[in-house]
């Protein structure tokens, strides 16, 4: 069996084949970047996606001897950009029906932790979901993840996205702001924002741009910005783990590539004598390899969506979709 | 007071401090000693620790005052970031709640809003208000302990806060029907606090509750 996830929930647009053992066959992924400066606009971002679509999936269907040919196929169906999920989700929708596949919806957070998890090896774990799109701690209970703590306001690829704009550093802006701060010497007064499980970072974001502006030192205030944003979240983190007990602690998306924040967190997780589960670097990033290997979960637990009410859904919690499939053998 | 010279017996070992059992006669003692995180900047930790010992001293008092069920504080060993309080026996409500019938949890649950709005009554927000923070002596009322997140606040969003941790942690951990088991805490907490001071608290819970990433309704 070959299953093909499409990817299309931001600025990626990726296409990948699993097979029924969730072996990642192909991952084929092109991500818009927008000029130094400035944000991703929702509508180029769905251009460039629109753009690539073809090569992508074609490069994915590629395979050693012949093409492959999918049984079901999986698009993100949420939570993103609307004119991006749309491109992904009408791309899939024209396949399903032209090769007459199943077509499976897929959740782009739990997309995150089920690749996160086969890949890191993890089975049950306090998962801590770090993106542009999310920042929240959750756990398993009762087929859902239930969400511990998150951002109250922006998530931690927002700030450092954000920061790295206005600092005129370029995208992505948080391997920039990661790299700068490696020069950072001195601690800056940053807000630290915990309430309970749940941290706030827009306060922190507006500190850091004040130092920019009165000119401190770039590097210090990388520095600065990842020890305290980074800080917040592993006392979140921490607190979680010691309420909820769990022996894996797993750590997935974009975000997740930073050392520091790793180091941060295994460091959380074995004070507690819990085993860290980082997500691989070359999987942390949004790519269609996560809507495969979630959506092959889905597939084999019966999840299918017949095209007439195969919609996006620009807002989908973490915590709104049964997933039976997890805690994993 | 120097700490140092007391006989410390390990009893618990949560996320920012360590518990240790002690006598301070004629009191049982609980020593909570806030310990360094490695994994925090060193400046940035020091100061972290320090700011939240002398508030959760401070908050207990207060909060004791206002007539809510907490320890009381024998004593504060800044320069070791301690406090040394009087220890209460029994159950965390964490480990107690998933086994209880309906018959005992919709009490407790009341009793706990109850509490809860005698804090907020006082203007003093918990910030860290879960099962976990809830002591269930034998046959007796529920105590709040650990107020290292406290403030003195009067903001229903500080109120607000307060009310949605609660709920999250009755969901989320305890998987219990969110409307029914909140119903009771909010009936405790009206008896307590007030018919405005609920409404406006009730209110802003809903709304921070929403704040999370991806709701459709805002």
């Amino acid at each position: 069996m070959f299953f093909l996830g499409i990817e299309s929930t931001a600025h990626t647009f990726g296409a990948s084949i699993v097979d029924d053992l969730g072996k990642i066959l192909t991952n084929v992924n092109s991500t818009y970047r927008p000029p130094t400066g400035v944000g991703i606009h929702p509508r180029k971002a769905a251009e460039h996606l629109n753009e690539v679509s073809s090569s992508v999936i074609e490069k994915a269907l590629q395979g050693p001897v012949e093409r492959f040919l999918p049984d079901a196929i999986g698009y993100s169906a949420g939570p993103g950009l609307g004119p991006c999920l749309r491109i992904g989700a009408t791309i899939s929708r024209a396949l399903a029906l032209y090769m007459d596949k199943a077509l499976v919806p897929v959740h782009h957070g739990v997309a995150h932790l089920d690749l996160a998890m086969a890949a890191g090896h993890s089975h049950d774990p306090l998962a801590v979901l770090v993106s542009g799109g999310h920042t929240a701690i959750a756990v398993h209970l009762n087929r859902r993840w239930r969400v511990y703590g998150e951002t109250e306001d922006i998530t931690l690829g927002n700030l450092l996205d954000m920061f790295a704009r206005e600092a005129k550093l370029p995208s992505p802006g948080g391997v920039a702001v990661e790299s700068k701060a490696k020069e950072g010497r001195t601690l800056l007064s940053l807000p630290y924002t915990v309430k309970g499980n749940d941290v706030a970072y827009s306060g922190l974001l507006t500190a850091a741009l004040r130092f920019l502006n009165n000119g401190h030192s770039l590097a210090d205030i990388c520095f600065s910005i990842q020890e305290v944003a980074f800080a917040m979240l592993a006392e979140a983190v921490e607190r979680s783990l010691v309420q909820t007990r769990k022996k894996e602690v797993l750590i997935a998306g974009g975000v997740a590539a930073n050392q520091r924040l790793r180091e941060m967190i295994q460091m959380v997780a074995e004070d507690h004598g819990a085993t860290f589960h980082p997500v691989p670097v070359q999987y942390s990033g949004d790519c269609g390899a996560q809507i495969a290997c979630s959506g092959r979960l889905a597939f084999e637990s019966g999840i299918t969506i017949p095209v007439p009410e195969s919609f996006v859904n620009p807002r989908w919690r973490l915590d709104e979709i049964d997933v039976p499939w997890i805690p994993r053998p | 007071m120097d700490s140092s010279t007391l006989d410390l017996h390990p009893l618990h070992r949560g996320a920012e401090a360590d518990l240790f059992l002690s006598e301070l006669p004629p009191w049982k003692a609980v020593v909570k000693r806030r310990v360094r995180k490695a994994y925090r900047h060193e400046e940035l930790d020091a100061k972290i620790r320090k700011e939240r010992t002398v508030r959760e001293s401070s908050a207990i008092h207060d909060a004791k005052i206002a007539g809510a069920r907490t320890p009381s504080i024998l004593g504060l060993d800044l320069e070791r970031y301690v406090i040394i309080m009087t220890f209460i026996d029994g159950m965390v409500a964490r480990d107690a709640i998933d086994t209880m019938g309906n018959s005992r949890r919709l009490p407790l649950l009341e009793e706990l809003g109850r509490q809860v709005g005698f804090l907020h009554s006082a203007g003093i927000v918990h910030g860290d208000l879960t099962t976990s923070n809830i002591i269930l002596p034998d046959g007796g009322k529920p105590f709040i302990i650990d107020f290292g997140m406290a403030t003195k606040s009067s903001e229903p969003e500080d109120r607000g806060t307060d009310l949605h941790l609660l709920q999250r942690s009755l969901i989320a951990t305890h998987a219990l029907e969110a409307t029914s088991s909140f119903k009771r805490v909010a009936k405790g907490y009206r008896e307590a606090a007030g018919e405005e001071t609920t409404r406006s608290s009730l209110r802003k819970a809903a709304e921070i509750a929403r704040r999370g990433r991806y709701f459709a309704i805002r």
